[in-house]
């Protein structure tokens, strides 16, 4: 038993350390959205920065270079522990209000994925609009029969509680101004 | 149409766009092969470490064969039989005799083998072995690999053309398609496509490469090598195959839960319809119909 729980470390620690992009044979999508009373523009200027994600309540500082131009990268420290998340732009959009990033490096920790993928697109008119958020992703385990807490379920969770908090967050922000 | 996310194996009328059948499979169905007379469907479910066996006509589950490990790309015979099963998570490849149910053999090739085909005449089997940055080519009369062919960086789908002299593989890390001589084992050509090539469909004398993270096909002429162009799709465009004449380029659009269908010549969508959810037709899912 011992052996066994020593020899899936050792796996996972290879997955992580090689950064060698292995992965489960699964990979997970989720996609969560929000109304928002306010026009898309106004949305648009919180969401639509790069270089500041304050609007997701975990992140506790934005550093990054590039600006929103597309190869620009961030890194986001987090609250409770100072985890580091490193990501990177892979497309902008400033006329149809949409882009897309990966992180760069998988920090399953607290976020239990690896090779993340996500895009955020903001559509609407006159007053109202609606946010999307979406994230294709593999669970943090990257050989058979992971244990509970890398699991293709634990990811999907772990990003949906994301996905959720931070639009939340973006409505509060941009309807209360907080 | 593997419908990875929804577990479920969708048939798809292409005439109307329309879903016909919703065939459930667990386990999160992911490869996909068609025998050549188009009889049956087989279907990997990595999850559910099992092969499903369907009667593709009658479109029903006839068998589910349990296998091992992580079975994902899958291959058959040109004679309907052994089907060959990648296991993703060992080094080796599965040979499942449908009718016993199986394993009767297990070849050893590189790590993580992903994609499966076999050249048309049935002589020799090819696994792209996404870990090993190799493409392993197999003596189907005696089960052993007799090259490995160092291709890019994790190789992951490889199609072999009609006759069975150039095998094309995609490398999701070095964004680039290996062109590979089967006789001669080895690489003659490098083609630099999109970002994270996944499949290629070969039509006439083009090459369409699903580029995961910019929802396009790379198209390239594979007599000159040179880029024709690029189509925009859906999603995460994942499993591509041409329709047997050539004029039609089917993709599916694995986020996107959707097929765009493409005209080969012209290059333009012509149609993009509904699918289940996460679809990914890892491997042959086109099937002619009389």
């Amino acid at each position: 038993m011992k052996f066994h729980v020593l020899a899936a470390a050792a796996a996972l620690a290879v997955g992580l350390a090689g950064v060698a992009e292995a992965h489960g044979p699964t990979r997970q999508k989720t996609s969560k959205s929000v109304e928002i009373n306010a026009a898309p523009d106004k949305v648009w200027a919180v969401v639509g920065n790069f270089q500041d994600a304050s609007w997701i309540p975990i992140v506790e500082k934005t550093e990054g270079t590039g600006g929103n131009d597309k190869d620009a990268t961030r890194k986001l420290t987090l609250k409770d522990g100072g985890a580091v998340v490193e990501e990177l732009l892979t497309k902008y959009d400033a006329e149809k209000f949409t882009y897309a990033y990966r992180i760069t490096n998988d920090v399953v920790k607290v976020l239990p994925v690896t090779n993340y993928s996500s895009n955020i697109v903001v559509k609407g008119e006159g007053d109202k609009s609606t946010v999307t958020w979406s994230g294709a992703f593999y669970r943090g385990f990257p050989n058979n029969d992971p244990p509970p807490e890398l699991s293709d379920e634990a990811a999907l969770k772990a990003v949906d509680g994301l996905y959720e908090a931070g639009l939340k967050s973006l409505k509060d922000k941009v309807e209360k101004g907080s | 149409m593997t419908n990875q996310n929804g577990d479920e194996v969708g048939v798809l009328d292409l005439a109307t766009g329309k879903t016909v059948a919703r065939i459930p499979v667990s386990g999160k169905p992911a490869g996909v092969t068609l025998t050549r007379d188009g009889s049956r469907a087989y279907v990997t479910s990595p999850e559910g470490k099992a092969l499903t066996v369907i009667d593709a006509a009658a479109r029903k589950v006839v068998d589910r064969i349990p296998l091992e490990g992580g079975p994902l790309g899958v291959a058959v015979h040109p004679t309907g039989r052994p089907v060959y099963v990648a296991d993703w998570y060992a080094a080796h490849i599965l040979v499942v005799d449908p009718e016993t149910r199986a394993i009767t053999a297990r070849i050893d090739v590189g790590k993580s083998p992903s994609g499966l085909a076999v050249t048309p005449d049935g002589a020799l089997l090819l696994s792209a072995d996404r870990d090993s940055d190799e493409l392993s080519v197999i003596d189907t009369a005696t089960n052993q690999r007799v090259a490995r062919v160092p291709v890019g960086e994790r190789p992951f789908g490889v199609t072999v053309d009609a006759k069975g002299e150039r095998a094309y593989v995609a490398n999701v890390a070095s964004n680039d398609v290996s062109v590979v001589d089967i006789a001669a084992s080895k690489v003659v050509a490098t083609v630099k496509v999109g970002e994270r090539p996944y499949v290629i469909a070969l039509a006439g004398d083009r090459a369409f490469v699903t580029d995961q993270y910019a929802n396009r096909l790379s198209v390239f002429d594979v007599r000159t090598l040179a880029s024709v162009g690029e189509v925009d799709v859906g999603e995460y465009p994942e499993g591509a195959q041409a329709s047997s004449d050539g004029k039609r380029v089917y993709v599916a659009n694995w986020f996107g839960n959707t097929l765009s269908v493409v005209d080969a010549e012209t290059l333009k969508v012509i149609e993009e319809f509904e699918t289940g959810d996460g679809p990914r037709s890892f491997g042959l899912f086109i099937r002619a119909t009389p």
